[in-house]
C-alpha cells in the first residue's frame, strides 16, 4: 500500500468535500428556519453555474462583476422560489412541500439545458489548473481554493447565525406561531434563509462549474449534499462542515482504493451508503438538534 | 375611550365551527381585565383573534369590529398588530426552546433598531425576572415552568407594549409561583401602565389582581363587571371560585342546579 497515495487521496478529499459541504450549506440554512428539506439545492446549484456562465462567457462581463452578479441575481432566485411556490403551502403537509421542491429540481434539470443546449459550457473564472506540490503530494489546485473559499462561507454562515437577524431566524425554525405573537415576520425570515441558501448553492454551482463545466449534472450535487445534510444533522453548520470532510475523504478513498479493486465506480455509491448508514445507526445526524422534552 | 373594544364578534374555524359568538369586551387604557371561563369556553380564541393568531389555524373573525385606540384592526397582519402595541402571550408559554433565554429576547425586539435601546431593554427585563438573569446561559427549553412562564412575559414585553395580553400563565405552575407570576403582572400594569387582559380558569387569583371581569362559557359573554362584583354574584362563586360556605353534602339535592346568570 502506498501511504503517499492515500495521504494524496485524503488531502484532495478534504477541499472536494468543503465544496461538497457549501452546496449542503444551503439546504440547512432553509431546513434551520422553516423545517423543510429543500431537494432542489442541487439544480438550484445548476442554475447558478448556469447564470454565471450567461453573464460572463454570453454577455462578456468580466469576473469580478458576473461572479457578483450571479449571486445576487440567484439570492433573488431563492426568495421568488419561497414567494411563489413554498408561502402557498404554508398549512400543507410535509411530504407535500419536499415532493414541491423535488418537482422544482426535476424541472429545472429539464428546462436550463433546453434553453442554453446540453453541450457543456466551459466556465473560466481565472483559476489556475495546473497542480501545486506541497512536499511530495500533489494537489488539485481548482479544489484547493474551491474548498478554501467554501470554509470561508461556512464559518461566516456559523458567525451569521449567533447575529441579531440569525437569532431571529432561529426562532422561526423553533416556533412559528410563538415568533408571530412577538412580532416576527415569519415569512420574510424564510425568504431570506432560501435567498442565502440559493447562493451557498450558487457559490458551489461556480466551483464546481470552473473545474467540471457547467451542464445538467452539477444537479447530481444533490446527492452529496443530502448525504452530508444526513451525516451532520440537518440542521448544524458544524455539523456540515465535519461531515462534509467526512464524504469528501471517503469518496475519494473509495476512488484512489477500492476502484482499482472492483473495477470502478465506487465514487457514487459512497454518498448512497453513507445516507443508509446514517439513517439507520443515527436518523438524527451526527449533530442533530436533540428534541427539547420537559419530564 | 378604551383602549380596545371588541363588538359583537364572531369567530369559525375552518368557516364551519362557531368557537364565539356575539362578544363585546373592552379594555380601558392602563385597565387590567380578567376573562374567565371554563374549557373550552373560547377565551384563547378571543385572544387570538385580537392578536391575530387564528389564521395558522385557520380560523377567522366572520362578523363584528375589533378596534385598538380607535383604529381598526382587523385587516392588519400579525406583525403588524405587535407594533401597534398588541402582544399575545400564549398559552403553554411557547418560549424558543433551543435559544437562550437572552436570545428569546433578542428574537423578540425585532422592532427597534436601535441595539443599545434592545440591551437596555434586556437589561431591565434581567431586573424585573432576576431568575432569567441566573439562567441566561441555559437553553430555555430547560428552564422550570415557571421560568419558563418569566421568559414568555419577558420576552412579549420586549416589544414594548400597551396592551399585554395573558393566556392562562398559571397554567400548571405550583401554588407560590402563581403568586409571583400574578404579582409580577400587577406590577407591570401598575407601575409601566401596560393594559393587560387576562385570560384564566384560575378565576380565585385573577379576580384579586383585576379592575374587572368578563364571564365567557359556551362562546357567549355571560356577565361582566368590577372585579368585586363578580367575586360577590352567588353563581361566580359557586361555579368559578369553590363556593363560599361550607356544603352539607346530606343536604345537597342531586339535581343539577340551574344557572341563571341574573347579574
Amino acid at each position: 500500500m502506498d501511504w503517499m497515495l492515500i495521504a494524496e487521496l485524503a488531502v484532495n478529499g478534504v477541499f472536494v468535500g468543503l465544496m461538497y459541504a457549501l452546496v449542503s450549506l444551503g439546504m440547512v440554512l432553509i431546513y434551520k428556519t422553516s423545517g423543510i428539506a429543500n431537494l432542489a439545492q442541487g439544480a438550484i446549484a445548476m442554475t447558478g453555474g448556469y447564470v454565471a456562465w450567461v453573464l460572463l462567457a454570453g454577455l462578456g462581463a468580466p469576473v469580478w462583476l458576473a461572479i457578483p452578479g450571479a449571486l445576487v441575481g440567484m439570492f433573488a432566485f431563492g426568495m421568488l422560489i419561497e414567494r411563489v411556490a413554498l408561502r402557498r403551502m404554508i398549512g400543507q403537509p410535509v411530504i407535500m412541500t419536499i415532493m414541491l421542491t423535488l418537482g422544482i429540481e426535476i424541472m429545472l434539470r429539464g428546462l436550463l439545458p433546453g434553453v442554453f443546449g446540453a453541450s457543456v459550457k466551459r466556465l473560466d473564472i481565472g483559476i489556475p489548473q495546473a497542480p501545486l506540490f506541497v512536499a511530495d503530494l500533489l494537489i488539485n489546485r481548482a479544489t484547493l481554493i474551491g474548498g478554501g473559499i467554501s470554509l470561508v462561507l461556512i464559518v461566516a454562515s456559523l458567525i451569521f447565525f449567533n447575529s441579531r437577524f440569525g437569532v431571529v431566524m432561529r426562532a422561526v425554525a423553533d416556533d412559528q406561531t410563538a415568533s408571530w405573537s412577538v412580532g416576527i415576520r415569519v415569512e420574510r425570515a424564510i425568504a431570506v434563509a432560501w435567498g442565502l441558501g440559493a447562493v451557498a448553492a450558487t457559490a458551489a454551482g461556480i466551483l464546481w462549474g470552473s473545474t467540471q463545466g457547467v451542464d445538467w449534472s452539477l444537479s447530481l450535487l444533490l446527492i452529496k449534499a443530502l448525504a452530508i445534510a444526513i451525516l451532520g444533522g440537518l440542521d448544524s453548520i458544524g455539523g456540515v462542515l465535519i461531515a462534509g470532510v467526512i464524504v469528501g475523504v471517503a469518496e475519494s478513498l473509495a476512488t484512489g482504493v477500492v476502484d482499482p479493486l472492483v473495477g470502478g465506480g465506487t465514487r457514487d455509491i459512497v454518498a448512497a451508503v453513507i445516507i443508509l448508514a446514517t439513517l439507520l445507526f443515527k436518523p438524527h445526524g451526527l449533530f442533530g438538534r436533540e428534541h427539547i422534552e420537559r419530564v | 375611550m378604551a383602549l380596545l373594544s371588541l363588538n359583537n364578534i364572531e369567530v369559525a374555524y375552518d368557516q364551519v365551527f362557531l368557537a364565539v359568538r356575539g362578544v363585546s369586551i373592552e379594555v380601558p387604557e392602563r385597565g387590567l381585565v380578567a376573562l374567565l371561563g371554563a374549557n373550552g369556553a373560547g377565551k384563547s380564541t378571543v385572544l387570538k383573534s385580537i392578536s391575530g393568531l387564528l389564521k395558522p389555524e385557520r380560523g377567522a373573525v366572520n362578523r363584528g369590529e375589533i378596534t385598538f385606540d380607535g383604529r381598526s384592526i382587523l385587516a392588519i397582519d400579525p406583525p403588524d398588530r405587535v407594533r401597534l402595541g398588541i402582544v399575545h402571550v400564549l398559552e403553554g408559554r411557547r418560549v424558543f426552546g433551543h435559544l437562550t433565554p437572552r436570545e428569546n429576547l433578542i428574537a423578540a425586539a425585532t422592532m427597534h433598531r436601535d441595539r443599545g435601546h434592545v440591551s437596555a431593554l434586556i437589561d431591565r427585563m434581567f431586573q424585573t425576572f432576576p431568575r432569567l438573569a441566573e439562567r441566561a446561559k441555559a437553553k430555555a427549553g430547560y428552564l422550570s415552568g415557571g421560568e419558563q412562564q418569566m421568559l414568555a412575559i419577558a420576552r412579549a414585553l420586549m416589544t414594548e407594549p400597551r396592551l399585554l395580553m395573558l393566556d392562562e400563565p398559571s397554567l400548571g405552575l405550583a401554588p407560590f409561583l402563581v403568586d409571583e407570576i400574578f404579582d409580577i403582572i400587577r406590577a407591570i400594569n401598575e407601575r409601566d401602565g401596560v393594559a393587560v387582559l387576562l385570560v384564566e380558569q384560575n378565576a380565585t387569583a385573577a379576580l384579586e389582581i383585576a379592575h374587572s371581569g368578563y364571564l365567557i362559557e359556551n362562546g357567549r359573554i355571560l356577565m361582566g363587571g368590577t372585579a368585586d362584583v363578580l367575586r360577590s354574584n352567588p353563581d361566580v362563586a359557586d361555579a368559578y371560585l369553590g363556593g363560599h360556605q361550607k356544603v352539607d353534602y346530606h343536604a345537597v339535592k342531586h339535581y343539577r342546579r340551574r344557572k341563571r346568570w341574573l347579574a
